[in-house]
């Protein structure tokens, strides 16, 4: 039974459990809800909860289970010596799936029966022949211990599917029946559908942590994995970039960290005094009015895709900065791709994270703040230097980190605006490249996954992550110690 | 709490009196409300002069107009001769921000600047340059929490945060504050509505020394402290100034009737 059957049979199921859920209730009471405990959709909805929760978990559990055990009993039934030279279990294992997906296609299109599905021998059929037939093509001709693992599997997975679509059934229609019976006038129905409540909202978090910790897994492993293959001591004091996929590469990660801060720093130059600027202007000296225009304004900004940002670098920016600083005047530049490109670009696309969070920051000063200021003879001016833009130092502090961490981890200006050459130099007007630029290009190149020139993505994107955790939790921490001050 | 008016003493033995500031016919408009109609008053310098009303009555808002602080405020519009010394301070020619330093201003909450003690002090001084060495400014420090009657206790703390003092030092830190750029007048807007009692009795200690060497105009919600630490006494209705004249008469021999019906707790 396909699995969206089954999903509507326990929707409807549920459907049905709501209505008797309530009808059941009222009738307990004698037709008067004012005698039940809870209003009579609780009763209805505790039902409902009951039939689809735990039926909808166990079947999500078994979709995931399944595949595992059936792989893993399968590949133990293929022998050693039908495995062939220069390939591997899983690679075997690939082919076995493929054979009995083949044969599912063809018995569902008509060209086999099922009890021929199930008997054929490579001995007396050419069953890439056949599956051919049916639009399946087959890289290789079937062996014949392949052939009967892939019957197996196609054995295995109808028993598991017959067998999931009863358990969970079963569930479905205890949880029904068990609720069902409970529901009574003094039963605290609306009690069982908070604490269900809870339990959704528990898991809604904890879906995103585990998705965060995954990610993090999937990161380290291969990272680890890439030190097997290439030593970390090159790795992060090298000085040359030269993935070649021949083999031999040097992956020094240095140029371009190196190239990532400077990038970065650029960025931050720009964009940390207009920022500021900015927000300091709209949070003191901007009339409520132009306030509630400048500001949407500016953080309009924050919602251009960096892809467009990428193409200002690429087609104005570069130009302009090629015919000023190029080879016909001080020639201090030789492409439009350059650090500079990439970071005054990178900069505009930062400003209004710095000023949108500055402003906020700016405002959550008290104003008792100012008054004592002004009330002083302080001038408007003095007052934001000495004392409202100290007291939201640290704030700031913040706001520019959250921005920095956000410039390092920038991917689309650097692809577009600074080039591709991991180099080692100090004049901004070269083509640099950074970590995440070079992420890209090592993975969607096509580079065996398991050579240390495809891995060495990994280890970039664990070092870049390191380094923006970092930075991420020092804002956070400087941001909390500053809220402490005035509450 | 005591009922009875205790300055009696003090007024008599006071010196004759000049007039510090002059309020003719003034008119204050928030937007289109009329928050003060027709104020005329006298404050006489070395007085303490407490603005009594209830809320909403104006009293702060026109404790303000005195040092222009009404000006941050956009919709505010302020009209009517304002006089200090004899000079109009809503003249073209005042520049309110040297007003300010001449009439210092102590807020409702405590509101140190999230600065050491010292800088708190010395933020006035540095701002108008009163000081010529880092020894100048050390004693201005010093005279001003000295005056603050606050000196003893944070003198072995000059640079730890005034945001750290308890809520009774951080007002008399900001009273110091108000005082070390020498200002003339001092206004308080409700100095102790956020202090406890035995930090109020503190700072009502200071507000009467204070009284030796500045014009002090108080506003309060509190009768007896009204009672306890001023000369003159004005109040305030709807916007009005109902009757102003000495403390003990107002207290005990109110010629209006709203401003009896208003000590003795039948409105407000």
């Amino acid at each position: 039974m396909p699995v969206l059957w089954i999903v509507a049979i326990i929707l409807a199921l549920a459907v049905i459990g709501y209505f008797m859920g309530r009808y059941r209730a009222i009738a307990s009471a004698g037709g008067d809800s004012r005698k039940l405990h809870s209003l009579p959709n609780y009763y209805g909805t505790s039902v409902a909860i009951f039939t689809t929760v735990f039926s909808l978990l166990v079947l999500i559990i078994w979709l995931i289970v399944q595949p595992l055990v059936i792989e893993n009993r399968v590949s133990g039934t293929i022998p050693a010596e039908a495995i062939p030279e220069g390939s591997t279990l899983g690679l075997v294992m690939s082919d076995v799936r493929r054979v009995a997906n083949g044969l599912d296609i063809a018995v569902a299109g008509g060209a086999m029966t099922e009890d021929y599905a199930s008997s054929i021998r490579t001995e007396f059929t050419d069953v890439r022949d056949r599956l051919a037939g049916v639009g399946v093509a087959l890289g290789s001709d079937v062996g014949s211990s392949t052939l009967r693992a892939a019957q197996l599997y196609r054995t295995m997975s109808a028993t598991g599917a017959l067998l999931m679509a009863i358990v969970v059934l079963a569930i479905a229609l205890g949880g029904f029946l068990f609720a069902l019976m409970r529901t009574h006038k003094d039963f605290r129905a609306r009690n069982v559908v908070e604490t269900s409540i809870r339990y959704l909202l528990i898991g809604a978090a904890s879906i995103a942590i585990l998705t965060t910790v995954g990610i993090i897994l999937s990161l380290i492993f291969n990272t680890i994995e890439f030190f097997y293959r290439y030593p970390a001591w090159d790795f992060f004091f090298g000085t040359t970039w030269a993935p070649s996929f021949g083999g031999g590469s040097e992956l020094g990660i240095i140029p371009l960290l190196w190239g990532t801060l400077y990038i970065s720093f650029i960025a931050l130059v720009v964009a940390v005094p207009i920022g500021l600027f900015a927000a300091v202007y709209l949070s003191e000296y901007a009339t409520p009015r132009i306030r509630a225009f400048a500001k949407p304004l500016i953080e309009v900004l924050a919602g251009i895709p960096t892809i467009v940002y990428g193409l200002f670098a690429l087609l104005t920016v570069g130009p302009l900065l090629l015919s000023v600083f190029g080879p016909n005047s001080v020639g201090w530049m030789g492409a439009a791709s350059s650090v500079m490109t990439a970071g005054l670009v990178m900069g505009i696309m930062l400003i209004p994270f710095v000023s949108s969070l500055s402003d906020d920051i700016i405002n959550a000063v008290p104003q008792a703040m100012r008054d004592g200021s002004l009330g002083l003879g302080a001038t408007h001016s003095e007052t934001v230097k000495q004392v409202v833009l100290p007291a939201a130092l640290p704030g700031i502090v913040g706001a520019v980190l959250l921005a920095a961490s956000r410039a390092i981890g920038e991917t689309m200006i650097v692809v577009m605006g600074a080039g591709a050459a991991a180099r080692l130099s100090l004049n901004p007007f070269e083509a640099m490249t950074t970590v995440t630029a070079k992420i890209v290009s090592q993975l969607t190149g096509d580079a065996d996954f398991s050579s240390p020139e495809a891995l060495v993505a990994f280890a970039l994107g664990m070092t870049l992550f390191v380094i923006t955790l970092g930075l991420n939790i020092l804002a956070l921490y400087i941001v909390r110690k500053y809220r402490e001050q005035y509450e | 709490m005591n009922q009875m008016p205790m300055t009696s003493e003090n007024v008599t033995t006071m010196p004759t009196k000049n007039t510090k500031i002059t309020a003719r016919d003034v008119q204050v408009y928030y937007g289109d409300t009329h928050a003060i109609k027709d104020v005329d008053v006298d404050i006489e310098d070395r007085t303490v002069t407490a603005f009594i009303g209830p809320s909403g009555c104006g009293k702060s808002t026109f404790l303000r107009c005195l040092n222009r602080m009404n000006d941050t405020i956009d919709i505010c519009r302020v009209e009517g001769a304002i006089k200090i010394d004899n000079e109009d301070i809503y003249d073209k020619k005042v520049d309110p921000v040297q007003l300010r330093a001449k009439v210092g201003m102590v807020f409702q909450k405590p509101n140190p600047f999230p600065k050491s003690i010292y800088d708190n002090i010395a933020y006035g001084p540095r701002i108008h340059g009163l000081a010529k060495s880092k020894a100048d400014l050390d004693e201005i420090v010093e005279k001003s929490l000295r005056r603050g009657a606050i000196w003893d206790e944070v003198k072995d703390r000059l640079h730890a945060p005034g945001t750290g003092l308890s809520g009774g030092q951080q007002q008399r830190l900001c009273i110091a504050r108000a005082v070390a750029t020498e200002p003339e007048v001092l206004l308080m807007d409700e100095p102790c509505s956020a202090l406890d009692p035995i930090a109020t009795d503190q700072v009502e200690d200071l507000i009467d020394e204070l009284r030796s060497q500045y014009s002090v105009v108080i506003v309060t919600h509190s009768m007896q402290q009204a009672a306890r630490v001023s000369q003159k006494t004005a109040f305030f209705h709807l916007g009005n100034l109902v009757e102003y004249g000495e403390t003990d008469q107002i207290f005990t021999n109110p010629k209006d009737p709203r401003t009896e019906s208003y000590i003795s707790g039948r409105i407000g």
